[in-house]
């Protein structure tokens, strides 16, 4: 049968989502994660569930080889048995390795029963919880994608140059596990993928092309892991800086949390190594996530949301923007007081 | 009775042209039903041919059946039913046309591929990726091939199995004819460019016909095109739609980048889609390829699944043009033989 | 003794990752370990394909394995369906299964992921947690990074995380009984068996190589010590 990517487009549940949390958002970025189900509950009045029990997919450890296939799949098999027993048929997933992860075990189940039936009995035995396979398992970018234009009538702001009236130039980055390996469970599919840009564009951005835009950021798992590895990762993440700095980018957004984080950091690591950076400036090219970018639309206060966690700093971006934002704050802890400052933002002194 | 007896052919491309002047000169009485404005097909769109250049006019006018009083061609008629009726079959299209034959060929020929599914080498999308039809089409015009802003390509990279040996498409089997064709628009980039370096990504150089390697042989000596083994995997846009292709020199074992002016895609051979239609109101079948399925395909190969109805050219499966000529004049001979034993 | 084919054919995935290959290069071409290594996905499959014992034997023994980055960028552009990355997968899986990735050096740093990644999660539930991020073996978090880490406590609570406590939210403490369960469901589906395979494999060879303590037994700080540093000869 014909297998074409053009123009695919994925079911996206519309309502009562239950929520699977990332390992590496909630550590780098845990405000994205908080803003996405305070976005959902209180702007789109949408029922998602935020629970206690669920742990890690133990994706990394999976991708990185030393948690076996079988054991993954019974580990989602509980991320699973927690949603029907909460009586949720819809996943909202915030991790790109678990989207992927998710969708990898339910096709080996169509595929081969044997292995779901393995996956049931170690559940049971282990935990004595049963599940139904879920109806729909989305990525929290699918799910803003889906409610764009409505966020774009919430919206405070636009994503346009506030002093020269033209789109900010944004260019995006699609975590690979999000579409590469399932064509089918990506918005737009593997080669054109749309889930960013749409996005982009129906808040008032222009999506820009670039040549490496689906090369991998470089995480690598391994790679990245062990010190001694992590060349791979950052010569990768470099391939694209040099790839998108011609064409003069405001922003990098991103919806995966590793990409996110390794795009912000290793422009760093980059600007000390080799006293450069892709932006034209010293700061380097703010990176945000999709949850992050639809936060700031809204006018979430930027320091709520946990901007202030990135290395990059967001402040030019902001100003861009023109957004009313108090930069005195960016330091100051839940009860108004100073909690200290980084030694450095950005990329170079 | 020959001349009492009627054959329909559907499709006036090189076959149906073909078959119906055998017919026609064996004293049967024949209808083309074209669906296109004009008779001559897809090598209408062609402008020469491998392997030895010459003209595809030459071609189309050679095959064209001269006027006679038995011929009946009738150009705009798009066909969509064939049904069986006391013994003769009925042909109706979306009108109000309704032919009846005593014997019908199948000559519907092959759709190109489209190349925008083929997402990742940016057809549609990158100006300067063209495919093996457009470059025809230049060629034809007379005019040289250059990028999109009018420049002289310094670079040229052809792009074999695009749409053909591609469980991604759809399209598992090869098309047989793009990679002489590869060949032959190479060497038509260096005649138009001599200082242009011209590479052709292949996978494997299926060079089957019997003057095709000696082509491929002038293409390395004369015209110093380069011939790397591996299928390209991407294409992306560089500024100045410069293009960027990423493929693995497999005979060296090591991923390769080239930055390129101008990309062809050479474009595999698709059935019609309409074939299924034709299927419908009869036991015509189409094969795991989609194309008309052979009674068998040693001993009949020109026999469909329909006693009665006759099968020519590409709508076969992929054929060069000489194949599909004598594929045409073989559906004929079968067609009287058929008939005349019909009579008996 | 079962071959090293029928231990890979065991793996469901070899099913899904391998039809058939005809070399063609297309996931090299677009593999980000390729790039960066002398590494060649296509012939790695083709060694698979081949069923070769000594070939595979080899394979499983080498740093080849240990290159792919795990991107799965080679899987929508197969003509053929197959997915390399998780044919790396199975020959990564056989490889500590049979302690045949103590051969190489990549290999062994199994033990670095199972220390690290291994202990987070089944003592946090969190792949990653912040705790174990430490800056001084995390240069390239930056400064940010440190600042965070230093005001743990103060800066998750201002951006509305839960760390470390009681509920739901981001980077709560996942409760005793929540990890207990995981620990169970690892000794079910074969994840402890796994570790401890990695485990005695790495002792055996940390004793094989010296890095023994007064006893004669392996010390595996040290051990870790030298996978920590171990550079790459070869280049």
């Amino acid at each position: 049968m014909k297998n074409s990517q053009v123009n695919v487009t994925k079911e996206i549940a519309d309502d009562n989502y239950f929520y699977l949390r990332s390992c590496i958002r909630q550590n780098f970025f845990p405000g994205a994660e908080n803003v996405f189900l305070d976005i959902l509950k209180n702007k789109l009045g949408k029922n998602i569930i935020d629970n206690a029990n669920h742990t890690s997919c133990t994706g990394i450890g999976y991708h990185s080889d030393i948690v076996p296939y079988e054991t993954y799949q019974t580990m989602v098999a509980r991320q699973f048995a927690l949603m029907t027993e909460h009586g949720f048929r819809n996943a909202a997933v915030s991790c790109i390795t678990s989207y992927g992860g998710y969708h990898e075990v339910l096709e080996t189940w169509k595929e081969f029963p044997e292995e779901e039936a393995k996956a049931r009995k170690n559940l049971k035995n282990a935990t004595g919880r049963c599940f139904e396979i879920p109806e729909n398992i989305s990525h929290s970018c699918d799910i803003i994608y889906r409610f764009r234009h409505d966020i774009a009538e919430l919206a405070k702001y636009k994503l346009i140059n506030k002093q020269t009236g033209k789109p900010l130039r944004i260019v995006d980055h699609i975590g690979c596990h999000y579409a590469k390996i399932f064509p089918d469970k990506g918005v737009g599919g593997a080669e054109k993928n749309t889930v960013l840009s749409a996005v982009v564009e129906a808040w008032g951005g222009e999506s820009v092309d670039y040549p490496e835009r689906r090369h991998c950021c470089g995480f690598g798992f391994r790679h990245y892991l062990v010190k001694n590895n992590r060349s791979y990762s950052i010569s990768n993440s470099k391939k694209k800086f040099e790839s998108m700095e011609p064409y003069c980018p405001d922003m990098i957004v991103t919806n995966c949390p590793g990409c996110n984080m390794f795009l912000d950091k290793w422009q760093y690591a980059l600007a000390k190594i080799e006293g450069k950076t892709y932006s034209g400036d010293k700061n380097g090219i703010p990176v945000l996530s999709s949850e992050e970018l639809a936060a700031l639309v809204l006018g979430y206060n930027p320091w709520d949301i946990g901007l202030q966690m990135h290395q990059v700093d967001v402040e030019p971006l902001l100003e861009k923007i023109g957004f009313d934002y108090n930069p005195d704050e960016k330091y100051l802890d839940a009860n108004g007081n100073f909690m200290g400052k980084p030694e450095f933002i950005g990329c170079l002194d | 009775m020959i001349d009492k007896k009627h054959i329909a052919i559907i499709g006036g491309g090189i076959a149906g042209q073909e078959a119906a002047s055998v017919l026609t000169g064996l004293g049967y009485k024949v209808t083309i039903l074209e669906k296109n404005e004009r008779m001559g097909g897809m090598l209408n769109k062609w402008s020469k041919l491998f392997p030895d250049f010459s003209s595809s006019q030459l071609v189309l006018d050679a095959v064209k059946v001269a006027t006679d009083k038995n011929l009946n061609v009738i150009c705009n008629a798009d066909i969509f039913s064939v049904q069986k009726e006391n013994g003769r079959f009925k042909l109706s299209d979306n009108s109000s046309l309704d032919v009846y034959a005593d014997a019908v060929i199948m000559s519907t020929g092959y759709n190109l591929f489209d190349a925008t599914l083929k997402e990742e080498y940016g057809y549609g999308v990158f100006e300067n990726v063209i495919t093996s039809a457009d470059f025809e089409k230049v060629h034809k015009s007379g005019e040289k091939l250059t990028t999109a802003d009018g420049k002289a390509p310094r670079r040229v990279a052809f792009i074999h199995c695009v749409g053909s040996r591609d469980a991604k498409t759809g399209n598992t089997y090869c098309s047989k004819v793009c990679c002489i064709t590869g060949v032959k628009q190479a060497i038509e980039v260096t005649q138009m460019w001599p200082e242009c370096e011209v590479f052709n990504f292949y996978m494997d150089l299926r060079l089957y016909g019997s003057k095709y390697d000696a082509l491929y042989l002038e293409a390395q000596k004369h015209h110093k095109i380069q011939f790397i083994r591996g299928r390209l995997s991407e294409v992306s846009e560089r500024q100045g739609k410069e293009l960027q292709l990423k493929a693995e020199d497999t005979l060296q074992g090591r991923p390769l980048r080239m930055k390129t002016d101008i990309v062809v895609l050479l474009i595999g051979m698709e059935a019609c889609k309409q074939n299924e239609d034709l299927c419908r109101d009869n036991a015509l079948e189409l094969d795991e390829n989609r194309f008309f399925k052979s009674k068998n395909i040693y001993n009949h190969r020109n026999s469909s699944t329909q006693s009665g109805v006759f099968l020519a050219g590409s709508c076969i499966c992929p054929m060069s043009v000489n194949e599909s000529l004598e594929s045409a004049r073989s559906a004929a001979m079968l067609v009287d033989k058929s008939l005349k034993v019909q009579e008996r | 003794m079962r071959t090293m084919m029928q231990k890979l054919r065991e793996d469901v995935r070899l099913k899904e990752g391998l039809n058939a290959c005809m070399g063609c290069g297309i996931c090299t071409a677009v593999c980000p370990a390729a790039e960066y290594f002398e590494y060649d996905p296509r012939s790695i499959v083709v060694t698979v394909q081949s069923g070769n014992e000594e070939k595979i034997r080899k394979l499983i023994e080498s740093d080849t394995i240990w290159m792919c980055g795990q991107c799965m960028s080679c899987k929508p552009r197969c003509p053929r369906n197959n997915c390399p990355g998780l044919i790396i997968s199975v020959l990564r899986r056989v490889s500590q299964e049979t302690g045949a990735f103590v051969k190489s050096r990549l290999g062994r740093q199994q033990y670095l992921i199972l220390k690290t990644i291994g202990t987070n999660i089944l003592e946090t539930g969190y792949c990653v947690y912040p705790a174990s991020v430490v800056p001084e073996t995390h240069p390239e978090q930056g400064d940010v990074w440190k600042w965070i880490y230093d005001n743990k406590e103060a800066v998750y609570e201002r951006v509305g995380a839960n760390l470390d406590k009681e509920g739901p939210g981001a980077m709560r403490k996942i409760g005793r009984e929540n990890l207990d369960e995981l620990e169970r469901v690892f000794a079910e589906s074969g994840g402890q068996t796994l570790f401890t395979s990695i485990v005695e494999y790495s002792r055996a060879y940390a004793k094989e190589s010296g890095f023994v303590d007064a006893n004669g037994q392996p010390d595996m700080e040290k051990y870790t010590d030298f996978l920590l540093n171990e550079d790459n000869d070869e280049k």
